[in-house]
Parts: C-alpha cells; sequence; structure tokens
C-alpha cells in the first residue's frame, strides 16, 4: 500500500509539492512571522518522506560511477571487455543448455506433458511397443500416452528422394499432445489399427518448407517413403520440432511400418513383441495428478508387465519434456556440459579475480577521496554501496556484450564443428536473464572485497595480502584451465598420428544402400553375391569386402565357445565378416600361419587377431585349435596382427570369418584407382537400379571418430588461451601497482645504493611467491580435473608430465613478461622525485 | 484542522510547552500521509483562505490506540522508576 501511495506520488509529484508549497504558505501568512527560518529547507524535508530518497541516491551513485570510469577510459574498456567475454561464453552456454535441455517442447500446455523412459546401467532407454500399449490402456494417472519409433527413410515424390527422419507415432500423438498444426489433420483412431495399417503422413514444417515449396494444396498429395506411397494429410506448424531429441522430417502412424517393410517378420514383431526394443513414450498427466503419483502408478504397471512377459526388471523414471530429457543422449552430453560449464565458470571467476585486483588497486589508490567522503559524514555502507555501484556498471556493461556474443557464439562452434543441433538455439528472456545474473554474481565477486578492503579506516591492520590472493587464485586456475586444452590437445594429436595399425589415408569406403521396403533376407544374399561376384570378376583391382568398414559406428559382438566349455561359459567376441583381399588392402599382415581364401566358408576357417590368440590360447599354437560359434565349429588357419579396426583406445579380440553373404557388403579399394568408383556403382546398378551407391574416405571415419574430442579439445584450447591473457593482464597489473604503492621506499633505498636488481626482488617477491603458490595449488587442480576427463583422453596420461612442464613454462614466460615493464619502471625510479611524493 | 490550526492547538492545549514548528510538523503530516493514517482535503478557513484539512482515517484511530496505549505503559513505568 505504501508503495502505492509512493508511486502515486513520484507519478503526481508536480501537484503534491505546489500544494504542499500553497500550504506552507498558508502556515506562514496565519502565523504572521516573517523569519520563520528557511522555507525551501522545510519544504524539502516534507518532501523527503515521499521521494525515495534511496532512488534518488542510486542515480547520485549511477551518475558518479559513470564519471570515475570516463576518467579511466583503459581501465574500463579492459575491465567490461574481458568480463564481457567471459560472461558472454557463459551465456553461449546457457543458451545451448537451455535450447537442449529446459526449453519444453512446443505443444499444449507443456508442463503437463511427461517424458517416460527407464533407465538401466547402460544409460536411458525406452520400452517396447507391446508395454507402450499395455500403459495406454491401463494407467489412470495419464489423459493420455504416446508412443514413437524413429527411423530412417528416403522420403520424396517421385523420382526425387532424401534421407530423412521419420517418426511413427501412436494414433492419438497429435491429439493428446495438442501439437499445434500449419495445414490438415493429425492421426485418426482409425489410423492406428495394427492389422490395418493406413499410408498416411504428416510433414514436418521444414520439409514442407524446403522440399515441397510450402505447397498449400499438398494435402492429398503421395508422396513417398522409401518406394511406398504416402498420403500427406497434414502439415505441423513451424514451432514444433518434435519429441525424440532429434531432427524430425515426417510423422506416420506406427503400423504403417508394416507397409514400409511387406516382408519382413521382424517388423511384425517389433510391433507386437513384449521382447522387442526401445521406443520412446511419452504421457499426458491427467488433471490433478502430480509426477510421482503417476510415476508410481507406470512403476506398478510396468512391474506387472515384466513379470507377466518374464521380463528382468526395469527403472521407470519421468523426465519433463525437453530436447534432451529421457533420452539415450542425455547422460553423454551431460557429462560433456558439466565438464564445460566448470571450465567456464572457471574462465569467469578468473575475469572477476583479473577486475577485482584491478578496482582493489584503484580502492587503494583512492584511499585520500575516501576519507575525505568519510570526514564530511559519509557512512562506511555508503561508500561501499558507491563502490558496488561503480562494479554493477562495468558487470551490466558487460553483460550486455555477453548477451551479443551468446547471440552469435554458438552458430559459428557449431559451423565449425561440423554439428548442426537438432534444436535452435535462440536468445530468448531466460538468456538475458541468466546474463543479468551472471552480472550480478560477477559484481560481486570482484568488487565486495575490494570494496570492503579499501574502505577499512585508517589505522585498521592492513596485512591482509588479499592481492596476493586474489593473484594465486588467478594462477591457479588459468594452470587448470591451460593443463586441460593441453592435455585435450595433446590426445587429438595423438589420436592423430595414432597409427591405427592399417592403411587409412588411402582407402575408400563404397557403401551400397538398398530400398529396405523390398528387400528381405533372400533377395539381399541374392545381391551381396552376385556383387561380391562381378566384382571379383574385374581384373586388376585390389578391393576387399567386409560386413562393415573399420572405425564404423557401430559394432557387432558374438559369443564363442572353447570345446568342453559349456553355454553359459560362452565369451564375447567382436565378429567381423570379410572377403576379398580385406587384410592385404588394409595392409595388415598376417603374422602367423595364412590369410583366408576362397572355399574357407565351406572349410570353416576363420583368422583371429593377436589380442584373442593371447587370450584364449596362452603359451599355445592357436593354429589348428578349434573355436564353436553357436552350434558350428570353426578352426583358427591364421592369426592377423592387432589393428584398431573398431575403437582408437582399445583392440578386443577378433574373429574375422569369410564373407557369408547374409547382409550387403561394403566395398573398401584404394583411393584414387582410376574409374574404380563408376564401375562399382556401374555393377550395383546393373544387379537392381534403385541402388544409391557412396564413396567416402576411410580418413572420414577417423575424423568423425575425433569429433567430438576435437570439439572439446578446440573450445578448451580457446577457453586456455582466453584465461591466459586474463591472468597475464592481472599479473602485470598487480606489478605495476606493487611498484608504485612502493615508489618512495624504493626511491630511498636507490639513495642509499641498493641495487636495480635488489630492488626488483623486493618489489616483486611478493608477487612472485603468490604467483608460485597458485602454481602448485593449479597443479594439484589440474590433476583432479584431468582424471575427470580421462574418457576423453587417447592415449594421453591425465598427469602426463609434458602437459604439465608447457604450462610451467609457458605461465613463467608471460609473468616474466607481465613483471618486465613494472620491474623497468622500479630500476628508474629518480630517488629525489620519489621522496617528493605525496 | 489544517496544519497551522494543528500546531495552535498543540500550542494552547499545552500551555505553550509544546511549540511544533513547519520544520517538524510538515514532515511528520506528510508521513501521516504516506502511512495512510489521516487523509487530506482542501477546504475554506475561517478567514476565507484555501486550507488543506486533515482527518484521521481508521487505520490512524487504531494506530492512535496503539502508540497511545505503548505511550501509557511507558509513562507509568517511568513513574514507577521515579517513584521508588
Amino acid at each position: 500500500m505504501k508503495l502505492i501511495r509512493r508511486l502515486d506520488y513520484w507519478l503526481n509529484r508536480r501537484r503534491y509539492e505546489a500544494e504542499l508549497a500553497e500550504e506552507l504558505e498558508f502556515h506562514r501568512s496565519q502565523s504572521g512571522a516573517p523569519d520563520f527560518g528557511n522555507a525551501t529547507l522545510a519544504r524539502e524535508d516534507a518532501r523527503a518522506v515521499w521521494i525515495w530518497p534511496w532512488l534518488e541516491s542510486v542515480f547520485q551513485d549511477l551518475r558518479y560511477a559513470l564519471r570515475n570510469l570516463r576518467k579511466q577510459p583503459g581501465f574500463a574498456l579492459l575491465a567490461i571487455l574481458s568480463l564481457g567475454v567471459a560472461i558472454g561464453l557463459n551465456t553461449s552456454f546457457y543458451a545451448v543448455v537451455d535450447a537442449a535441455a529446459l526449453r519444453l517442447w512446443t505443444v499444449q500446455d507443456p508442463a503437463r506433458v511427461m517424458k517416460v523412459f527407464t533407465r538401466s546401467r547402460n544409460g536411458n532407454s525406452g520400452f517396447s511397443i507391446a508395454e507402450y500399449r499395455y500403459f495406454k490402456d491401463h494407467a489412470k494417472s495419464f489423459s493420455g500416452v504416446v508412443g514413437m519409433e524413429r527411423a530412417f527413410v528416403r522420403l520424396g515424390f517421385e523420382g526425387f528422394r532424401k534421407s530423412s527422419h521419420v517418426v511413427f507415432v501412436s494414433g492419438d500423438y497429435f491429439q493428446v499432445l495438442g501439437v499445434p498444426l500449419q495445414l490438415g489433420r493429425g492421426f485418426l483412431p482409425s489410423e492406428d489399427a495394427l492389422d490395418e495399417p493406413q499410408n498416411v503422413a504428416v510433414l514436418s514444417y521444414a520439409t514442407w518448407r524446403d522440399h515441397y515449396g510450402s505447397d498449400r494444396e499438398i494435402l492429398g498429395k503421395r508422396i513417398y517413403f522409401d518406394d511406398k506411397p504416402f498420403i500427406v494429410v497434414g502439415v505441423a506448424a513451424e514451432e514444433f520440432l518434435g519429441t525424440t531429441g532429434d531432427r524430425e522430417d515426417a510423422w506416420a502412424p506406427l503400423p504403417s511400418m508394416q507397409l514400409m517393410m511387406p516382408n519382413d517378420a521382424d517388423t511384425r514383431a517389433f510391433l507386437r513383441s513384449p521382447q522387442s526394443c526401445c521406443s520412446s513414450v511419452a504421457g499426458r498427466l491427467a488433471p490433478g495428478v502430480t509426477e510421482s503419483v503417476a510415476q508410481a502408478e507406470l512403476a506398478v504397471l510396468g512391474q506387472q508387465f515384466h513379470q507377466e512377459f518374464k521380463l528382468p526388471e526395469e527403472r521407470i523414471l519421468l523426465a519433463r519434456g525437453t530436447f534432451l530429457g529421457g533420452t539415450p543422449k542425455a547422460s553423454k552430453f551431460l557429462g560433456a556440459f558439466a565438464f564445460l560449464f566448470v571450465a567456464i565458470m572457471g574462465v569467469l571467476l578468473l575475469a572477476c579475480a583479473n577486475i577485482g585486483n584491478l578496482l582493489l588497486a584503484r580502492a587503494v589508490a583512492r584511499r585520500q577521496e575516501i576519507e575525505i567522503r568519510r570526514s564530511l559524514g559519509a557512512d562506511r555502507a555508503r561508500i561501499v554501496r558507491q563502490l558496488l555501484t561503480e562494479g554493477m556498471v562495468l558487470a551490466l556493461a558487460a553483460a550486455a556484450i555477453g548477451v551479443a556474443v551468446a547471440w552469435k557464439l554458438p552458430g559459428v562452434i557449431f559451423a565449425l564443428a561440423e554439428d548442426v543441433p537438432p534444436f535452435p538455439v535462440t536468445l530468448d528472456s531466460s538468456v538475458v536473464i541468466y546474463a543479468i545474473a551472471m552480472a550480478a554474481f560477477a559484481c560481486l565477486a570482484f568488487a565486495l572485497a575490494p570494496a570492503l578492503h579499501g574502505t577499512r579506516p585508517y589505522g585498521a591492520p592492513s596485512r591482509l595480502p588479499l592481492r596476493n590472493i586474489l593473484l594465486a587464485a588467478q594462477v591457479a586456475m588459468s594452470v587448470v584451465l591451460l593443463v586441460v586444452a593441453g592435455l585435450m590437445i595433446a590426445s587429438v594429436e595423438h589420436a592423430r598420428n595414432l597409427d591405427p595399425g592399417y592403411r587409412v589415408a588411402d582407402t575408400t569406403v563404397i557403401s551400397f544402400d538398398v530400398p529396405a521396403s523390398s528387400y528381405d533376407d533372400k533377395r539381399s544374399t541374392r545381391f551381396s553375391n552376385q556383387l561380391v561376384k562381378d566384382i571379383a570378376s574385374v581384373r586388376g583391382i585390389p578391393f576387399a569386402i567386409a560386413d562393415r568398414e573399420p572405425l564404423p559406428h557401430s559394432h557387432w559382438y558374438g559369443r564363442f565357445r572353447l570345446p568342453g566349455e559349456t553355454e553359459a561359459q560362452a565369451h564375447s567376441i567382436e565378429m567381423h565378416e570379410i572377403g576379398g583381399g580385406y587384410f592385404d588392402l588394409l595392409g595388415l599382415p598376417i603374422v602367423q600361419g595364412r590369410d583366408l581364401q576362397p572355399g574357407d566358408i565351406a572349410r570353416h576357417a576363420i583368422v583371429v587377431n593377436e589380442a584373442m590368440a593371447r587370450r584364449y590360447f596362452e603359451n599355445q599354437n592357436p593354429l589348428g585349435k578349434a573355436i564353436i560359434i553357436g552350434k558350428q565349429s570353426w578352426e583358427i588357419a591364421g592369426v592377423a596382427r592387432d589393428a584398431y579396426l573398431t575403437y582408437l583406445d582399445s583392440i578386443a579380440p577378433q574373429v574375422f570369418q569369410p564373407f557369408s553373404g547374409d547382409v550387403i557388403p561394403t566395398l573398401l579399394v584404394r583411393s584414387g584407382a582410376p574409374g574404380v568408383i563408376d564401375l562399382a556403382t556401374g555393377i550395383a546398378k546393373q544387379i537392381d537400379d534403385k541402388v544409391l551407391v557412396q564413396s567416402t574416405p576411410l580418413s572420414r571415419n577417423l575424423d568423425l571418430m575425433l569429433a567430438g574430442s576435437s570439439t572439446m579439445a578446440g573450445l578448451a584450447g580457446v577457453l586456455g588461451a582466453f584465461a591466459l591473457l586474463l591472468a597475464v593482464i592481472g599479473m602485470s597489473g598487480v606489478f605495476a601497482y606493487v611498484v608504485k604503492q612502493r615508489t618512495r621506499e624504493i626511491g630511498i633505498r636507490m639513495a642509499l645504493g641498493a641495487e636495480p636488481r635488489q630492488v626488483i626482488r623486493l618489489v616483486l617477491s611478493g608477487a612472485t611467491r603468490a604467483a608460485l603458490i597458485g602454481l602448485g595449488v593449479g597443479y594439484l587442480a589440474s590433476m583432479g580435473a584431468a582424471k575427470l576427463l580421462d574418457e576423453y583422453l587417447y592415449g594421453v596420461s591425465p598427469y602426463d608430465p609434458r602437459a604439465y612442464a608447457a604450462v610451467a613454462i609457458v605461465l613463467s614466460i608471460s609473468g616474466t613478461a607481465a613483471a618486465y615493464f613494472p620491474a623497468r619502471r622500479a630500476t628508474r625510479i629518480d630517488p629525489l622525485n620519489a621522496l617528493r611524493v605525496e | 484542522m489544517h496544519g497551522y490550526g494543528i500546531a495552535q492547538h498543540l500550542k494552547l492545549v499545552s500551555n505553550d510547552v509544546l511549540q511544533v514548528g513547519e520544520s517538524s510538523l510538515y514532515p511528520a503530516l506528510q508521513r501521516l500521509l504516506l502511512n495512510g493514517w489521516v487523509k487530506a482535503e482542501w477546504g475554506i478557513s475561517e478567514n476565507n483562505r484555501r486550507a488543506r484539512y486533515y482527518t484521521l482515517t481508521n487505520a490512524g484511530r487504531k494506530q492512535l490506540d496503539a502508540e497511545r496505549q505503548e505511550f501509557d505503559r511507558m509513562i507509568i513505568a517511568i513513574q514507577k522508576v521515579l517513584e521508588t
């Protein structure tokens, strides 16, 4: 109420002031005393009750702060820029996290929609379609439950096809979630019948705009999913980006998966079997039901379902509907996010320590001004407030720069990393609020201590080396960032130069993509065998056949047992199927026995790698030994040298079987061999002209495998470089300040005959000691940080002495550079002038 | 009662002991307005001039009672201390 009256006064202050003046005038005329006192003062006193004196003094402080900063443009610019970049990094990071993990799906009332998922040791996962339907039929705490299954489909009009992400969804998906639509309708309950699949589809806005020219007449038109026709019934609104945590180009009802692969028993089973896995599920909470009640109900339902079908137990969790919420990627991203968050916070603290140090130097230099203001009656709190206001002005200016950085930076980084996120990183009010909150935090972090320190009454002990503590903290933080950056860069270099044990640089991978909907197992086998035969018949081309390329995105494990062992004792092993001159083409030597030969499939001969031979046939000759895979016994004919065929950091025991033709093979050829790609394309097209042929250099796989680490190393490098720059600025500021503060003392010592060397030692020893302590603390913290990052480091120990030594060298060079000018100034002090100072 | 009237009244009933000047009267009145304990209306004074008249509001009356009780308690306490 008081606030409203105050506001009313503020808005009508002219009228109120006029009334007060008139009232006082009346009073005077009545009392008739001419020397009644100062009329203006009386009015001011009465007025002061109303106008927030506080607010006025804030404006006063602001004006004063601006004037003060204008007087020192160098300091202001340096502080605003360094803090601005630090806040910018921080805010960019927040903008990405916001888009990926905080912003809710753009559906109706998104706060009531929950992602449902399971969590096991292997991370987050989903449910079988059968279990989803069980939930949907029985869960009372949800007003609707939807299921989603992602698939890769070649999508388009006749003749034009593009690899697209299609999500097969339950028929009530659009109604339950309340997905906003641009055109047409969502799916109908009748389109969700498992035994009567309907070929209908809804397009995403981006697909409709980019590939169908925003055609408003598209409803009812026919498009193709692979080579099956689907009818477009709707287009989603622009803001709807899907609910599975990745790109979504179109949606179709779950039962229509059977239309895509009519010959595939697996698809039928996928939609019906309780054993299949793993589709995404989300639900809308019924009115009045809380999250915990819903979760408890699902836990009971899940247990019933799993008991009925004798499935292992699972843990059911709910998450808010965000891009990452409950997806398998979530935990992986969270690890990277946590690391980046710590690093970026470290940089922000470093920038704060830096400005704190500069402000501290100024606060001490401003002692005289502060003493005058105190003796004029300002209390300490008032002066501290004034100094904090100066800090806040700096911080808010930095926040503005930060928002500008956050507007552009994520796009630049994603472009450099060649990785476009499936969610748009845009600035919204929460990002701006975050930047301002960071600024407020930074202001408190850097301005409070110097303000308190600088306003201490004279005579109070001033031995607290706050300056040195800040300096040490700064050095420590930049050491951590630099060591981590060094280790990450060393690791990427190591991986790049790593000899994977075979020829990566001059090998090209040719892959064949057949339209899955018209290929059953038999046709696949026929295609594979024909392809292998036709390519083998061309003379003079070195080639190799494999079930998959080296360094693939996936791996295939099987189980085998040694003679005499039971099925329960079976060992896990990495399986490869190869043909042609696989080992020759990759330059992988056979170290024992022989390479695979034609006819080995009938002889049941295999090659194993050294790791396999070592693990299971230690101190024995593996040649001629038998292993049993499934029910078939295979004889080891050769041992191949170990090579990083699947991962870059470890080599599992591997078995190489002769190519069976059960899967569509991948062809490996020598890069630059003339005409070989055209030849392979021609051969494949001759067998089936619908096949897509694609060739990529094998080194691309290596790059992709290193991409995550490269990006992280790049980011760590940028952060480390920025940290180093801040540390140098900070150190040189402190050194310069120390020299200035002790000018008089230096003058006296020089007058008494001190050598320049002694002077330098005297002046800089405190700060140098602080920097060394910072280095030590930084090393300890780095070891902890590096240990946490172990999984991102290929072939580099987290305690690699080279990284630590390099940081020490870089820092001592920068430290010397930072100290050089202040030290020179110290030795050039003229004793006579110095004594006159003050 | 208008401001000048209040000052005169205080002076009169206290036998000239309490003389309130404008520099303390008007800030005090403004504070009462700010707290909503009095309301002010313009009227015509005895000698036909525009003057601002103050009246207690309900909230003001309640506040007055509370203050008065507190004051009485205080006076009694002081008297007791002085009598012993």
